[in-house]
């Protein structure tokens, strides 16, 4: 039975104002990587683990530095999650317990990247090629995501170090392909989502064509919503707010009074304050990033843009005894 | 009568926020308080400004059109810009890259000479004499 290990790889580089290209520093993203940011509802960790535990996986190892028990990990009984210091060397082990267990076919994936692609398909390449790995790679190059049978794996401390000396044949991914190597990327995402351009759907409910909303998300009265878009969970749009061009407001984010959000955005536990016009961004707590200027602006004025404040006890009791996903108001 | 001064170029401090609002003000209002003001800002100094700093030249620009005058804003940084777009201002006000551009523009157009209490077709059609020749 097949098994997978996943790395969540940390940012390490910081990213420079006016430099796209470059990954969201800590300061812009609290301390995650982009594939641990929620957008349209759930990261793409927890897309990609999902899309693993429907592929019937005996047993899926996530390392990370980053997830927190929030990300409904606890709820899959195949998921094991485990933050080492060293992420690589951590999964050097687990695979040489897979080896001991005799397994046949580990799939490694390294997540920087959100790639579309069927496990079935790719274990299937592996064994009919009958090679020690394959390497996923599409007209970019290769990516972070390998089959290989542990048994024909050579020992080492960690496990990138030993994936880049063994050879590998290549396995043409042809699914959809964002690389997530920068913010530009994660809006592209969320886009490309709105667009049916790729299999990545909102995490809610399609209220009306293109308008999207999680529980408990509060819309006031006059406030407007123009297609596509997405609500998530516990937001609320203040009245006369206009969210609009494919603008995604995530859980627990308030958008204050008259403001309006176009193509752009807006993070978990994020208010946005009155009378604003936030466009081409991405906006988490007070950090705004607005991808037409290319800059990354620190917002000080509280009134303006802060963490939105943590739900209060009450009404988490009040979500729970109302028997929806106690998750929703954990911030 | 039609005058107006030569166009003056204030530096905007590092910081406009809620605690440098009111010496700027104090330094800036005494330039706009002539007949037909015309001011250039030059923003390139600019590391903070926060809303009541947004405000601030928004008042500037109220002052100055109030005269007659015009109040333009040079070498902003793509951080100011950004937080002037974020607050609904940055139409509002004429940038430009550098503060010589600035300058320069006043100077691109001539004072519109039409007094102030001028018949309004005066300036959609001319004078009325002319109107008449041409009728």
């Amino acid at each position: 039975m097949p098994k997978a290990i996943v790395i969540v790889e940390e940012e390490k580089l910081v990213v420079q104002p006016a430099d796209l290209s470059a990954p969201l520093s800590q300061n812009a993203i609290r301390h995650s990587a982009l594939p641990s940011v929620e957008i349209l509802g759930q990261s793409v960790v927890r897309r990609t683990i999902d899309t693993l535990v429907r592929c019937g996986l005996e047993s899926i190892t996530v390392f990370s530095g980053s997830l927190a028990d929030a990300d409904g990990f606890t709820e899959l009984p195949q998921v094991v999650l485990f933050s080492p210091r060293d992420l690589w060397e951590g999964a050097m082990k687990t695979l040489a317990e897979h080896k001991e267990s005799g397994t046949d076919a580990v799939l490694i994936l390294g997540l920087g990247a959100y790639v579309e692609f069927d496990p079935n398909d790719a274990f299937q390449f592996h064994r009919e090629k009958g090679s020690s790995a394959v390497r996923g790679f599409d007209d970019q190059g290769p990516l972070n995501f390998w089959i290989v049978d542990p048994a024909q794996v050579p020992d080492g401390s960690d496990l990138i170090s030993v994936l880049q000396r063994i050879t590998a044949t290549n396995y043409p991914v042809q699914g959809y392909i964002n690389r997530l190597e920068g913010p530009a990327d994660l809006r592209r995402l969320v886009v490309d989502s709105f667009n049916a351009d790729c299999r990545l759907r909102p995490h809610g409910f399609e209220v009306r064509p293109g308008v999207w909303m999680g529980e408990g998300a509060q819309i006031e009265k006059d406030a407007r919503l123009v297609a596509p878009v997405f609500i998530g969970r516990a937001v609320t749009i203040a009245q006369q707010a206009l969210i609009t061009r494919c603008s995604n407001v995530e859980r627990n984010s308030h958008v204050d009074y008259g403001t309006v959000v176009e193509d752009s955005s807006v993070l978990v536990n994020t208010y946005v304050g009155i009378g604003l016009e936030l466009s081409h961004s991405i906006v988490d707590g007070n950090n705004l990033l607005n991808l037409h200027h290319g800059v990354l602006v620190q917002i000080a004025d509280a009134a303006v843009m802060r963490p939105n404040k943590s739900l209060s006890r009450t009404i988490r009791h009040l979500w729970t005894g109302f028997g929806l996903d106690e998750r929703a108001s954990a911030n | 009568m039609l005058t107006s001064g030569p166009v003056v170029v204030m530096q905007v401090p590092e910081e406009l926020n809620v605690g440098a609002v009111n010496r700027f003000m104090l330094d800036v209002k005494p330039l706009l308080e002539t007949n037909r003001p015309r001011m250039v800002l030059d923003c390139s100094q600019i590391r903070t400004i926060d809303s009541a700093g947004v405000e601030t030249l928004l008042q500037c620009l109220e002052e100055a059109l109030k005269r007659d005058g015009d109040l333009k804003l040079a070498s902003l940084s793509p951080q100011s810009e950004v937080i002037l777009e974020l607050m609904r201002v940055a139409r509002v006000f004429e940038t430009f890259e550098t503060c010589d551009l600035a300058v320069r523009s006043f100077s691109a157009l001539p004072v519109d000479p039409t007094p102030q209490d001028a018949p309004w077709y005066t300036t959609v059609f001319g004078e009325l004499d002319t109107l008449k020749q041409a009728s």
